[in-house]
């Protein structure tokens, strides 16, 4: 780590919460996405109607 | 000597180029009305707005101007990033500006500059915002061929079928689904680059070593390597400028603003700014350490191997060079996925977000009882016409000077205006449409006024400097504000 801690912290950090989030936002996204279609699919047939 | 094996790793890239393609142009079926086309019919919700953001902001032309900006600068290169961080958590945070504009209900930021500031400015600001947006991002499409070239080991003369065949592709789903199928492709591309990303660091870490990225920096850099107010060539004026700049993206620049104007509602919006902010770190800081590594490795030898056009921007170039040896095979595929799907994700977002303002405010007075089937159809058509001009934009357009640098100058083109109208329209009374054009026009000459300087006298445009400028551009902008609004007699 040395004198140049900030950029080491900074990278270690970087690394640890990219490699939790991507998993974490993948996992929920898919709900997103499913919620989101289901959403407008019902708003279309409303329209529809 | 590249390691990208045609067999297994091109397997890997045209996998996900399918999936994508197919996940794209599955969900047009949802596309009924221009408000589903242009904001995906405000139903976006926090982590799919993450990953869409994260993947948006991105793309191949990111990750070579910030390596650039390590392999030139070391560490300090990535100082942008903490700034952009910054700024997006605090507006995130607080909802300055964002909260007024997600709660009014517009589809782009002119609309609600019109309710304060008239048609006019309307007009005017969708038109500055488009010239600094397709200015901007005339280039991603070369940088984007030419890293898949270099690290491929593609013959350079098939760059261009590289580039049409990347921006067919891409269009052929924006053009079916607009937000939509931005927003579901995005979501697949930010899980597939993020795992690229992740993966190539930890090798670049694991294969080079912390301490000889930190010893290549100190010796060829110097302590301005690690701390950008000591380095000759950034400065106070370099983290002054960014620091503007980077506000004025988040409170404006088109796909970040998007994405809070598709939120579901304004907490979801801020959510989604505040749970991303920390990305804006990782977004220089990963491709910044690939490019000290390069400048810890190549030697130049190794850096002679570039085409002759390449070897005059080798800074820019040294990255790509650099993975195409070190990354091997099976992980290259990922690699060349993950960068396919970076450019995917930020060329579909910005066709698709600056082909909104062209039809919702440059074409506002034209519009006039149209349709819902004839509005799509002229947004399907901007799209496609925007993606012609990146092409050719593209082959001609030659860089002068640092990526980033041209990148920020032709974003400053309507950002220092447009963040100073917004700022002004929901938090000063007195502003006005004298004191709003006064700001448009000076915000868009600076910037324009150096990029051609550039061209016609290089040693005068290199006196002044491009942070210089782009300082000027944001300062003199606020003050145009305030002087022309102050100059507007009132009506009493």
């Amino acid at each position: 780590m040395g004198e140049h801690w900030f950029w080491w912290l900074l990278t270690a950090a970087v690394v640890i919460w990219y490699s939790t989030v991507v998993i974490y936002v993948a996992f929920r996204g898919l709900f997103d996405i499913r919620n989101m279609l289901e959403h407008l699919g019902r708003n279309q047939r409303q329209d529809q109607s | 000597m590249t390691h990208f094996s045609w067999a297994i790793d091109g397997s890997i890239v045209g996998l996900y180029l399918l999936a994508t393609m197919i996940a794209g142009v599955a969900v047009r079926k949802y596309v009924g009305k221009v408000e589903d086309f242009l904001v995906a019919g405000r139903e976006m919700n926090v982590y799919l707005g993450i990953a869409s953001l994260a993947a948006t902001e991105f793309g191949i032309v990111t990750c070579m101007y910030t390596a650039q900006n390590g392999y030139k600068y070391g560490f300090a290169g990535a100082t942008p990033g903490l700034l952009n961080a910054a700024a997006m958590f605090i507006v995130g945070y607080t909802g300055f500006c964002i909260k007024p504009l997600r709660d009014s209900g517009v589809v782009t930021i002119p609309e609600l500059l019109e309710k304060r500031f008239g048609s006019f400015v309307r007009w005017l600001a969708g038109v500055v915002i488009v010239l600094g947006g397709l200015l901007n991002m005339g280039v991603f499409l070369r940088v984007g061929g030419e890293f898949l070239v270099v690290t491929c080991g593609l013959n350079p003369g098939n760059l261009e079928i590289t580039m049409t065949v990347l921006l067919v592709g891409v269009a052929t789903y924006t053009i079916m689904g607009g937000m939509l199928s931005v927003l579901i492709t995005d979501f697949l591309q930010f899980v597939v680059m993020s795992i690229g990303l992740i993966a190539v660091t930890i090798l670049v870490l694991v294969e080079v070593g912390w301490d000889r990225l930190v010893g290549a920096v100190t010796e060829k850099i110097g302590p301005g390597g690690f701390n950008p107010i000591i380095n000759q060539d950034l400065g106070w004026d370099f983290i002054l400028f960014n620091l503007l700049l980077n506000t004025a993206v988040v409170l404006t620049w088109q796909t970040c603003i998007a994405r809070v104007l598709a939120a579901k509602d304004t907490k979801t919006g801020r959510q989604v700014y505040t749970r991303t902010s920390f990305f804006f770190v990782c977004r220089f800081l990963i491709p910044g350490i690939w490019g000290i590594a390069a400048l810890a490795t190549l030697t130049p030898a190794m850096l002679a191997g570039l085409s002759p056009a390449m070897q005059e921007n080798s800074s820019l170039y040294a990255m790509p060079l650099f993975l195409s040896t070190l990354v091997p095979v099976g992980l290259m595929g990922l690699l060349v996925a993950a960068m396919l799907a970076a450019d995917m994700s930020t060329d579909s977002s910005y066709m698709l977000t600056w082909g909104g303002v062209i039809y919702n405010d440059i074409m506002a007075p034209f519009r006039k009882g149209w349709s819902e089937k004839k509005g799509l159809l002229w947004n399907r058509f901007i799209v496609a016409a925007i993606g012609i001009f990146l092409l050719f934009f593209g082959l001609w357009y030659k860089l002068e000077g640092d990526l980033w640098t041209y990148l920020t100058l032709t974003g400053t083109i309507y950002l220092a205006s447009i963040s100073t109208l917004l700022i002004a329209c929901c938090y000063w009374k007195r502003a006005n449409n004298w004191g709003a054009v006064a700001a448009i026009v000076i915000s868009a000459t600076i910037p324009l006024g150096f990029l051609v300087l550039e061209k016609v006298d290089g040693a005068t445009a290199k006196a002044i400097g491009p942070y210089a400028s782009g300082i000027a551009a944001y300062l003199l902008s606020g003050a145009a504000m305030v002087i022309g609004s102050l100059l507007k007699p009132r009506r009493d």
